[in-house]
């Protein structure tokens, strides 16, 4: 074996983070920039042969069992004498049940339980996010325990019967009379008692100097006003929850993005403990933030209890716009201030969203604003007010989709102002070290997006003067907008490592994938920690019963994974070493001084003394070598770096003058997310992040009545989504330039895309029209 | 009610209410669980099937095709996607290899339409697919799959239904299908069992089972007219893309009904001399393949109607019927002076098409009074359509127009302008018309007779657009037509030019 590559336990000898450590050649041909990224080509990969495995676009592991419909869902496991639940749902904002007449639906064929706040069992209230480390509800509002009715859509009534159809049914049989009290479903009067709120244990208020005074002084200013309405998340497949009582055991096949957290809260509600619960979710159709724990969870739960029987609850399309939340509305103030050379002088980005009074989720749009630029002087400040709603929740790039809409178009006006161009104003403003922590960026090559968006899009640099030209009905113009994310990493992480006799791993953790390809990648990355061949190795996921509590969530699922990879290895590291035996060189050698590569264990100091894995296996008494661990402390970017992916995006637009329709026919956009681990993955998390943005800024909108509280369009009929023939050709590539702070030097991947479209096409449309749209989405009567 | 049909290449009998959607019936009584339920209104193929007959096979949405809409047809589904060995059908093969499924939930539908096309031929592969949503992928990866299958052979398995179809006989009778020819051996075990009882459901007889009313099924006009006429509450089911929402959304009870696809002579495209007489059965697709030899501007209209699936169910009588103010297709037929043919029992009346609405949802038509077919004169092809909408496939339109404009000496001899979307019905630009009769046909014109709209138009403001809007971009597409006769073409679909 001449060709070992050395591998090990430890962050500072990994190969990646050796190169990028020696300086910034090393950086510069890891990023390859010069090489076309994205659709067309693979990134480099970091090893070669049968054992390269990060960066190599292997095919997606489920791929084959979804393309044959073999991928079981949480609404197709079936128990015997499984019946079916449905809801009623409430039709006031506000108010108290004055009477509920069931027994017309008891009475129908087919029903086993009609269950209302009169009979259902005594409940704890869920653990919303943030409430509690293991808070995974949407809200804390207690679920049928009283009369009480806290917004319009809320189940005040469950029927179980035996088949769908006769439950729902019986469901349109019962009639409910209420009290309706006085409901706060206005905007405008919820903005008035709105307070400065707080998120992720932080209040939403930042105050850097005079940003007020220093807007006024400044040279040159723009001071703007935003609207943008409620989203939902709009998987395809609707939340769906099969139940199970048995021996003790609450058995749920759910839809979770976080299986250990949803069994918690679960656990919590029902006062039992979170290994009487047991929830696995192999597949998710879709997540997007709104695959949690709601209120169908608990009543599917609870009436299983109450029937003694297995329960399917599988939501409506209108059932998921009821009870499962999403996006909040809100509305942003963004003014800048500069120097007529465009230096920033003051940032203001405030503004008012909404939440509910039982959660914790205000939508934190000001986030980028914080990261993005530096500028001398800085107010940032988020108004939540409470209204009598659903419970709004995380969407796909919470607080960065319509946060940097704002910030992105409030840019493109200040360079329009100051005759420089939009990319040569950002560049003036990128900050050496992040420009509210004053940390420094552990990896952080946005102004190389730009050159390289700007030269594959070819952009026309402008200095004030619109690009836009006309062709025939069609006006056409050209926009761009940065993209930002932030790196996270939750704790909680932790993988098992078993190796097999056969020279193969598996790998277990309590991951999520909703379809981003969590098995695929984290096989690559155990392949490439463990020098064990890709094929070789197994993963389990999506079951609480497996090590850790992850949450796909936020991007950072991929960067626990590898975190708790590392740790899983360092510790096996340590068992293969209890094998050794004592005729081997390598006897007697601690764990930190051995690695594994290439399917054996070797050491650091002298590669070529080595033990095939095989044979070390062989030498337990189980057959298997096992190690669990937690991934480490996730300081890197709670207290040590600045670490953010960002990205550049360029959009052209046709806008009709005939009809004011808007077709964006091309996109470009370049991302600086740290290291891509497959370039197939990353380029349809980035492209499906892309293509709901465009939604986001073309046609998706939740109507909200707020005469009633009652969302209006609760279909797919009602709520539009780009269909192909609105999808423009996208040209997606990245740095590729790993993070040396991140456990596998990737930063994540799955909200960017949702950040940076959107006020690229409203800049693109300026662009072309010379009509500024500050509002979401931009209606087809915007423009004329 | 007991229906017979061909699924997954194996003769099933199903049995159940005739409102039993078939994607519940795979899914709950077939074991078949491929099949997904998105939306259960036919808006985002993620149910989406294979249904074969005589005429060919296409892509339907599950989740709005009752049971006996499928009588001695035959059905695909995923699971029959699926080569009889396991083997993969070159559609999955390529969506795997080019990650088109990331969470998997509309694969499954993906695959069946993608089959499909390939089955057919189709290498129009946006519009093919434009009825299957997905939330992940941003299509692309789908699109390079749907490419590279495109050089396939196509598997033998997918070419057996019709075959099987001939050996039973065309044009047998549901309920007279021979009971010989369910072989037990090729059922899956959830489906044999429950084959000989299928009207119990887990728990014991289903309600409407044991009370239904058998549904009228009858074989042409003649049957329909006298069914129609001795039920005048009835409703009368041709695709069931408005009906079915009817069914799975407003948990409607819909007795008595009766099923039209037996009709076979109303779905009969007759070309005369004088008129080109389109029976009321006749999909969307075959109208959209028809017509475009004759009126293209209807059939690029009838493209972004709806999607491949609804276009393959949806009936242009159930269009006319529906009355909706927004329907694509009423514009159109009254641009070009069409007739409707109204049948009750054995009396019929013809009407100018804009004649049969009289206001919002109201209509001249008495109870037990059909729509039989609708008649475009013969006439040179000078029609143009102008959909306006937000999204470009699976949209209502906020504004549609149609202009059929004859001119001569570059002055306008005749004028018959339609709109939907700008009043409670589809309705005719009759001020518009007059004033623009003896003009000459130039943008000055259309220009000077904005102001008229008004006139003819008070359209309303809605979620889709505002009522100024309306009324601008109705004007402007008269413009438009204009412009587009002097040589400056336009298309909407600018986003993949």
């Amino acid at each position: 074996m001449t060709n070992i590559k050395p591998n090990s336990s430890s962050h500072k000898s990994d190969p990646n983070r050796r190169q990028v450590l020696a300086g910034s050649a090393a950086v510069a041909a890891i990023g390859a920039f010069g090489l076309p990224v994205g659709a067309q080509t693979t990134a480099a990969p970091a090893a070669s042969g049968a054992f390269a495995s990060l960066g190599v676009p292997h095919i997606r592991r489920d791929g084959a069992e979804k393309a044959r419909g073999g991928a079981k869902f949480a609404a197709e496991y079936s128990y015997p004498g499984m019946v079916y639940g449905a809801l009623v749902y409430s039709t006031i904002a506000r108010g108290t049940i004055t009477s509920l007449e069931t027994a017309e639906a008891e009475a129908a064929p087919g029903v086993v339980l009609v269950m209302t706040h009169e009979n259902a069992p005594r409940l704890e209230r869920p653990e919303p996010f943030y409430s509690s480390p293991t808070g995974m509800a949407g809200s804390s509002t207690p679920v049928m325990q009283d009369a009480e009715v806290l917004w319009n859509g809320q189940p005040v009534a469950v029927v179980l019967a035996s088949t769908q159809e006769e439950a729902d049914h019986a469901a349109t049989l019962i009639n409910v009379a209420y009290e309706e009290a006085e409901a706060v479903t206005s905007f405008d009067v919820a903005a008035e008692s709105a307070q400065t709120s707080f998120y992720a244990g932080r209040d939403l208020l930042i105050e850097e100097g005079d940003a007020e005074t220093a807007l006024a002084d400044a040279e040159v200013s723009i001071d703007l006003s935003f609207n943008t309405p409620a989203h939902n998340h709009n998987q395809i497949e609707p939340h769906a929850v099969t139940v199970l009582w048995q021996d003790g055991i609450l058995r749920m096949h759910d839809c979770s993005q976080g299986v250990d957290l949803s069994a918690i809260t679960i656990a919590k509600v029902f006062g039992i403990s979170p290994a009487e619960v047991h929830l696995s979710a192999e597949y998710v159709g879709g997540g997007f933030g709104g695959k949690t724990v709601w209120q169908y969870h608990i009543l599917a739960a609870a009436a299983s209890q109450l029937a003694d029987r297995p329960v399917r609850m599988s939501l409506t399309r209108e059932g998921v716009f009821r009870i499962c939340g999403a996006r909040a509305p809100t509305r942003q103030r963004v003014a800048l201030g500069s120097d007529r050379e465009g230096r920033l002088t003051s940032l203001i980005h405030t503004g008012t969203t909404m939440k509910i009074e039982n959660n914790s989720m205000t939508e934190p749009f000001f986030e980028q604003s914080e990261h993005m630029y530096r500028a001398d002087n800085m107010h940032l400040e988020i108004r939540a007010g409470t209204m009598d709603m659903l419970a709004n929740t995380f969407m796909r790039a919470p607080g960065a989709a319509t946060g940097t809409f704002t910030l992105e178009v409030a840019l493109d006006e200040l360079a329009e102002r100051l005759a420089i161009d939009p990319i040569e104003l950002r560049v003036r403003n990128e900050p050496e070290v992040n420009p509210t922590t004053g940390r420094a960026h552990s990896q952080r090559a946005l102004v190389d997006a730009y050159r390289e968006g700007a030269r594959r899009f070819g952009w026309i640099p402008r200095s004030g003067q619109r690009q836009g030209y006309r062709e025939g009905e069609w006006q056409v113009g050209t926009g761009m907008a940065a993209a930002y994310y932030p790196y996270k990493r939750f704790p909680g992480g932790a993988a098992r490592i078993t190796l097999n006799g056969e020279g193969g791993a598996l790998i277990e953790t309590a991951a999520a994938d909703m379809g981003m390809g969590t098995t695929t990648a984290t096989a690559a990355v155990a392949s490439e920690r463990l020098g064990i061949p890709y094929d070789a190795i197994e993963v389990r996921h999506g079951d609480n019963t497996l090590p850790g509590a992850l949450i796909a969530a936020a991007s950072q699922q991929t960067a626990a994974i590898g975190a708790s990879l590392t740790a899983a290895h360092e510790v096996l590291l340590a068992e293969l070493a209890s094998l050794v035996p004592a005729t081997s060189p390598l006897h007697g050698l601690p764990a930190a001084e051995l690695g594994t590569a290439e399917g054996a264990l070797y050491s650091l100091a002298d590669p070529q003394q080595q033990i095939p894995l095989v044979d070390l296996v062989a030498l337990s008494e189980s057959g298997t070598v096992s190690a669990e661990a937690q991934g480490g402390p996730i300081s890197e970017w709670t207290q040590d770096w600045s670490m953010h992916s960002t990205g550049a995006v360029f959009t052209e637009v046709r806008v009709n003058s005939v009809t004011g329709e808007i077709r964006v026919p091309r996109i470009t956009a370049i991302y600086d997310c740290g290291k891509i681990l497959n370039s197939k993955l990353a380029e349809s998390q980035f492209r499906g992040g892309i293509i709901m943005a465009l939604g986001m800024t073309l046609m998706e909108g939740a109507s909200f009545d707020e005469r009633n509280g009652r969302v209006m369009n609760p279909s797919f009929g009602s709520y539009y989504m780009p269909t192909h023939l609105d999808v423009p050709h996208i040209d997606v590539g990245w740095t590729d330039i790993p993070d040396p702070q991140a456990p596998t030097g990737a930063r994540g991947i799955g909200e960017i895309g949702m950040s940076g479209p959107a006020a690229a096409i409203a800049n693109a449309i300026y662009d072309a029209t010379g009509k500024r749209a500050r509002d979401l989405p931009i209606r087809l009567d915007a423009l004329m | 009610m007991r229906v017979t049909f061909l699924l997954n290449g194996e003769w099933v009998t199903a049995n159940g209410p005739p409102t039993t959607t078939l994607l519940d019936w795979l899914r709950e009584r077939a074991s078949l669980t491929g099949t997904k339920e998105g939306c259960n209104e036919g808006d985002c193929g993620a149910c989406s099937v294979m249904v074969s007959d005589h005429d060919g096979a296409r892509a339907l949405n599950a989740c709005i095709l009752f049971l006996p809409q499928l009588m001695n047809k035959a059905v695909r589904t995923i699971e029959g996607i699926n080569g009889p060995d396991g083997a993969f059908h070159p559609v999955q093969q390529a969506m795997v290899a080019q990650h088109g499924s990331q969470c998997g939930f509309c694969t499954p539908g993906f695959v069946v339409t993608m089959a499909v096309a390939h089955l057919n031929g189709r290498t129009d592969h946006e519009d093919q697919l434009a009825g299957n949503l997905c939330r992940c992928t941003g299509y692309a990866p789908i699109l390079r799959a749907a490419q590279e299958a495109e050089a396939a052979a196509v598997p033998t398995w997918m070419q057996t239904d019709s075959a099987a179809l001939d050996a039973e006989g065309a044009g047998a009778s549901a309920g007279d299908m021979p009971q010989h020819s369910l072989p037990a051996s090729g059922l899956t075990p959830s489906i044999a069992s429950t084959q000989p009882n299928d009207q119990t459901g887990p728990e014991g007889p289903s309600p409407d089972a044991s009370e239904e009313v058998d549904p009228g099924l009858p074989g042409c006009a003649d049957e329909l007219a006298h069914w129609y006429a001795d039920h005048p509450d009835g409703t009368l089911i041709a695709g069931a893309t408005d009906v079915g929402l009817w069914v799975t959304k407003d948990f409607r009870n819909l007795h008595p009904i009766a099923f039209l696809h037996q009709c076979h002579d109303l779905q009969q495209i007759e070309v005369t001399d004088s008129d080109i007489h389109i029976g009321a059965g006749v999909t969307l697709t075959d109208l959209g393949a028809f017509i475009a030899n004759h009126h293209p501007a209807f059939a690029e209209l009838i493209r972004r109607y709806g999607s491949v699936q609804v276009r393959n169910a949806a009936t242009i009588g159930g269009n006319i019927a529906g009355g909706s103010p927004i329907g694509d297709s009423m514009p159109a037929l009254i641009a070009l002076g069409a007739h409707v043919h109204l049948r009750h029992r054995d009396a019929r009346r013809i009407l100018l098409l804009e004649d049969l609405y009289l206001d919002y949802r109201k209509q001249d038509r008495a109870p037990g009074e059909f729509v039989e077919a609708v008649s475009i004169p013969r006439q040179p092809d000078h029609l143009k359509t102008y959909k306006l909408s937000k999204r470009f496939d699976q949209d209502i339109s906020a504004v549609c127009g149609a202009f059929n404009i004859t001119t001569k000496d570059k002055t306008v001899q005749t004028a018959r302008i339609a709109f939907g979307g700008m009043a409670g019905i589809p309705k005719r630009a009759t001020h518009v018309e007059a004033a623009l009769i003896g003009q000459p046909w130039t943008a000055e014109t259309a220009m000077a007779l904005a102001p008229i709209f008004a006139q003819d138009f008070t359209p309303l403001s809605d979620m889709r657009a505002s009522a100024s809007y309306r009324l601008r971009t109705a004007q402007n597409m008269l413009l438009r037509a204009v412009l587009e006769d002097h040589g400056t073409q336009t298309s909407v679909l600018e986003v993949n030019p």
